[in-house]
């Protein structure tokens, strides 16, 4: 019973991501795609001062107007190789909220921003499983004309950012 | 015949007001006070009293065509009214004291625009929920003629049916309550008897309130026609279906159950917040009181606060709260109409009841109720309180009229408003049945008969009061989330300000009206977030009102007699430290009067006045405020507190109370589990509570300290800061990162020679301060830093102590001091190791501020 309630929620979420709108970003090669009601904005590169003792991808915290928010490199996030960043770096602020708790802002510094996109729900296709799938980050794929678009389920990615941080502390 | 003139040349003026408005008032309260002189020589004491009220009332009605404007009408109706009692009198008296019964109007009243507000907005707030309630009464009605048996809908209707009654009695309006009641009897009777539901009868009723309600949409003080005719039917067909008429007002509640109804029942929390506030007002109010039994102006605030609790909790449907503070409410108008003596009992019945409505409002939340048993007991003493008015009026005053008078000459100067407030209808019944003496009274007071003591009752001294009380402070209610949010906001502008300002491109412009212009914006900007911070800070007052009901308490529970002296109550805090400092101040109260203040013998013995005193005040003192608990009791035996602590093995045996110093031993008391109490008492004993004083001080960042005079007394002193959202800090480099370290754990700082530092293996670098030796830790190290010096010679160290543990952190270079916005790193959880927040800084970019504490204890496993 309970699986198929999972299933069908499951289902559902995938629907949802399905219909909507994109914004896609590039990691090194591949685009990547984040619904577009997650994000609140996009700012170019901005000083971020570090956060001591925290997991490498988390690369500090910003200013944004006069709330700090945490900021994150997804390259590192993914496992990817750090670069440097240029004028095309930009992070992207998204809102992530929780049941429950209200809405945090985090930074995703990502490689360029390219577009916003429409996937249609015959374009999207759930993501084929690996082997070595680590964590549920990965929403689908978005099969467009000429490419595939990597939809990423930010709140899973941002969401296992606490318990990261919190696993430092003495 | 003088009454005559008198009485035309008030018609003349009041013709003159109805034409030309505001500008004749003046002349229209000389008249109605030169009426009032003739009437009071006649003795026509009700003509006069009604007279003298008007005047006061219209002068400060009149004071300009703005107040005046929208009360014109009733004004005019009132005079009009006056003259014809006026002349009514002036013809009895001329025959010689006649047999007619004369009718005094109403007094002249609401001159207060907060209150008639207040009345409309309620008004309109009821009339939209009971044309609604009518309508469904309508309907249920209905729907039983079409099928009788239908229980559940007369249910349905009885239930609406004493809402209405119940909202009616809030509004003081008689009359519908009155056929709501009947009509409630008679559906009971009906029930009761297995009798046919009369459903013409109420279809009627339900047609009367409608149109009623009609009228109050267009006029909120419209009259309820009259409706005897239907009330005796009613009442025929209770009494034919043989139904006891006993359902008295809200006497069929079994319990005390409180369940939140009407369509109001949204602004529940809104409710319990108010009414909260109104009970501490009133209670604050009921302590002065008991200084100084007649002053009319607590005993009148009390009344306020009652009657609005009373009103909403109307619209909540609460009903046993209704009642309870309908009793309260009722004991209270005596005492300020004056028909009684207000007496210690009273008080203490009030406190009582105020007590009790907390119980209930707290029940709301789901904290277990008052029992019906001890609702009722207290409803009855409060009744009884209040009915003793006949006896208490007639025989008391006259009997022993020292025991008030004399309070009152004790205390004079301050001016006793004679008249009821002008505030709140009086109507006039009440004045019937205590006819004379009270009466009597009346005439006595405001009398400026140079003879009877100091001159209390001087026109300009009995106004001065009245017009204070009136003058009250406009506020409104802002979610914290929006308050937040500005602060914020204006955070952002000072810094983008200050960004601007220092702009390169704007510095090479040489323009004095830009540098001007900049400089103003400056400013304003300066200020604004002055105001800013200032949203966020209230008073400490309430607090310490709360207080003062606690040192009452305490000391008769504990035999003793203290007064409590208060002092820089309006100091300001942030609200998040006020909140919090309320636990520590019970506990440190307690403290004060069950271990502090002694026995009222023993103070005999020791020379000292009976009634100890505790002082408890708050002021500013160097950006951060203080809070004092000071007692002149026994203080704190030294040698007592070591050897206690010794006994309880909370320091080494061999401790002797001469090697700590004063700071130190007092300091034991905080230690969890220390008390020198031989007995548990249920006031204190348990070594909990300066634990917690302990605690919550140092969670706020504030520091607490002791000082004590054996046989003397003692002072707890509470250093707080003065927001939790601002922290002073150094601000301290290392590398190319800024961090802040709270000036509070700064011992000192100075940069070590070459010979200070030491390796001691297995335990890292010391360097030896002042004789002690004390660890190093690296800020660099710590937080991974790759850039910052290692020489130490180079950097600074700063000494940092963290609950009694000193240690030395290496940091590049102090910038400066500087009072920082403490932000939320935006995480959940918002705990990073060492790091308490962040701060922007002026040039826009955010330094960490440190936590002490944690970041000593994680760097023991560092280096």
């Amino acid at each position: 019973m309970n699986g198929t309630i999972e299933n069908k929620g499951k289902a559902l979420a995938a629907a949802a991501f399905a219909a909507g709108k994109f914004l896609s970003f590039y990691l090194s090669k591949e685009e990547y795609g984040i619904a577009i009601l997650k994000v609140r904005e996009i700012i170019g590169m901005v000083d971020v001062t570090p956060l001591p003792r925290t997991p490498d991808f988390v690369r500090g915290v910003i200013n944004l107007r006069g709330k700090i928010i945490p900021v994150i490199d997804l390259r590192l996030k993914f496992g990817m190789e750090p670069t440097d960043y240029t004028n095309e770096t930009c992070i992207v602020v998204v809102d992530v909220g929780r049941e429950g708790e209200s809405a945090v802002q985090v930074g995703c510094i990502v490689d360029t921003v390219s577009e916003v996109l429409t996937v249609e729900s015959e374009q999207f296709e759930t993501a084929p499983r690996c082997a070595n799938a680590a964590g549920d980050y990965i929403a689908g794929l978005g099969k467009l004309k000429d490419r595939v678009l990597i939809l990423l389920d930010i709140e899973k990615v941002i969401g296992d950012l606490n318990p990261a941080l919190l696993g430092q502390v003495a | 015949m003088v009454l005559a003139t008198g009485i035309e040349n008030l018609q003349k003026v009041v013709e003159r007001v109805r034409s030309e408005g505001q500008k004749a008032v003046a002349d229209l309260v000389r008249e109605m006070k030169a009426l009032e002189q003739d009437a009071s020589h006649t003795s026509l004491d009700e003509l006069a009293r009604l007279c003298r009220v008007g005047a006061e009332t219209l002068q400060q009605l009149g004071l300009d065509d703005q107040s005046y404007a929208p009360h014109a009408e009733m004004v005019i109706e009132h005079l009009g009214r006056l003259v014809d009692f006026a002349c009514a009198c002036a013809v009895q008296s001329g025959k010689g004291g006649g047999v007619v019964e004369i009718v005094p109007p109403p007094l002249l009243t609401i001159p207060d625009p907060e209150e008639e507000k207040h009345f409309l907005e309620t008004v309109g707030m009821f009339v939209s929920h009971a044309i609604g309630s009518v309508a469904e009464l309508e309907e249920d009605i209905l729907a039983v003629e079409s099928s009788q048996d239908q229980v559940e809908t007369i249910g349905g209707i009885r239930r609406v049916v004493h809402t209405m009654k119940a909202e009616f009695g809030v509004l003081n309006m008689g009359g519908p309550q009155q056929l709501c009641h009947q009509a409630e009897t008679t559906i009971d009777a009906c029930t009761e008897g297995q009798r046919g539901f009369p459903v013409d009868v109420m279809l009627e009723c339900a047609d009367v309130l409608k149109q009623f309600l009609d009228r109050l949409t267009r006029d909120a003080r419209a009259e309820f026609p009259d409706v005897t005719m239907l009330l005796e039917k009613l009442r025929k067909i209770a009494a034919d279906t043989g139904g006891a008429t006993t359902a008295g007002p809200a006497g069929d509640e079994p319990r005390v159950h409180l369940e939140v109804g009407g369509e109001f029942a949204d602004s529940l929390p809104e409710f319990v917040t108010e009414a909260r506030s109104h009970l501490v007002e009133a209670e604050a109010a009921m302590l002065a009181l008991e200084g100084n039994k007649n002053d009319l102006e607590h005993i009148n605030l009390t009344f306020r606060a009652f009657h609005t609790i009373k009103g909403v909790a109307g619209f909540l449907n609460l009903t046993p709260l209704v009642e309870l503070a309908h009793v309260s409410e009722t004991l209270l108008d005596q005492a300020r109409s004056q028909r009684m003596n207000f007496c210690q009992d009273d008080v203490d019945l009030i406190l009582a009841s105020g007590d009790m409505i907390n119980q209930m409002i707290n029940s709301i939340e789901g904290q277990p109720a008052p029992l019906q048993s001890q609702l009722k007991a207290l409803v009855g003493k409060l009744q009884k309180a209040s009915s003793r008015e006949e006896s208490a009026a007639t025989n008391v005053v006259v009997e022993e009229p020292t025991k008030c008078e004399a309070v009152e000459d004790e205390v004079v100067p301050k001016p006793l408003p004679a008249a009821p407030a002008p505030a709140v209808a009086q109507p006039s019944v009440a004045s019937k049945p205590a006819a004379e003496k009270p009466a009597d009274k009346q005439v006595l007071k405001p009398q400026p008969k140079p003879s009877t003591a100091p001159s209390k009752d001087t026109p300009a001294a009995e106004d001065a009061p009245e017009h204070k009380a009136a003058k009250i402070e406009r506020t409104v209610k802002v979610s914290t989330t929006r308050l937040d949010m500005l602060v914020d906001m204006v955070g952002e502008l000072v810094i983008a300000q200050s960004m601007v300002l220092q702009d390169q491109a704007i510095q090479r412009l040489d323009s004095q009206s830009l540098a001007r212009n900049i400089s103003q914006v400056g400013k304003i900007t300066r200020d604004l977030q002055e105001a800013a911070m200032s949203l966020r800070m209230v008073t400490v007052k309430p607090t310490f009102q709360k207080m003062a009901r606690l040192v009452r308490d305490v000391a008769s529970k504990s035999g003793k007699k203290v007064a409590l002296t208060i002092q820089g109550e309006d100091t300001e805090l942030d609200r998040n430290v006020v909140e919090q400092i309320s636990d520590p101040l019970v506990h440190m109260i307690r403290n004060a009067i069950d271990h502090g203040i002694e026995v009222p013998d023993n103070r005999r013995l020791a020379g000292k006045n009976l009634e100890g005193q505790l002082l408890l005040r708050a002021y500013h003192q160097g950006g951060s405020i203080v809070i004092e608990i000071q007692d002149d009791g026994r203080g704190i035996d030294k040698n007592r507190v070591v050897q206690k602590a010794v006994e309880k093995g909370l320091l080494p045996a061999e401790t002797k109370p001469q090697d700590m110093s004063d700071a130190e031993a007092f300091g034991i008391i905080f230690l969890p589990g220390f008390s020198t109490a031989e007995k548990v008492t249920d006031l204190s004993g348990r070594g909990v509570g300066m634990d917690v004083v302990r605690r919550n001080i140092e969670a706020l960042r504030g520091k607490i300290e002791i000082e004590s005079r054996l046989g003397e007394g003692t002072t707890f002193r509470m250093r707080l800061p003065l927001t939790l959202a601002i922290i002073d800090g150094m601000v301290v480099r290392v590398g190319r990162e800024r961090y802040v370290v709270p000036t509070l754990s700064i011992e000192q700082s100075f940069r070590p020679g070459n010979d200070d530092v030491h390796y001691l293996i297995d335990r890292g670098e010391c360097v030896r301060v002042r004789g002690t030796v004390l660890p190093i830790y690296r800020l660099k190290q710590i937080f991974e830093q790759s850039s910052g010096f290692d020489d130490m010679t180079e950097g600074i160290l700063i000494v940092v102590e963290v609950d009694g543990d000193r240690s030395c952190l290496f940091v590049d270079e102090i910038l400066g001091q500087q009072q920082v916005v403490i932000k939320s790193l935006g995480m959940q959880g918002d705990r990073v190791c060492g790091v308490s927040g962040g701060a922007i800084m002026s040039d826009g970019r955010i330094a960490l501020i440190l936590d002490v504490g944690s970041l000593v204890n994680s760097a023991v496993g560092v280096s």
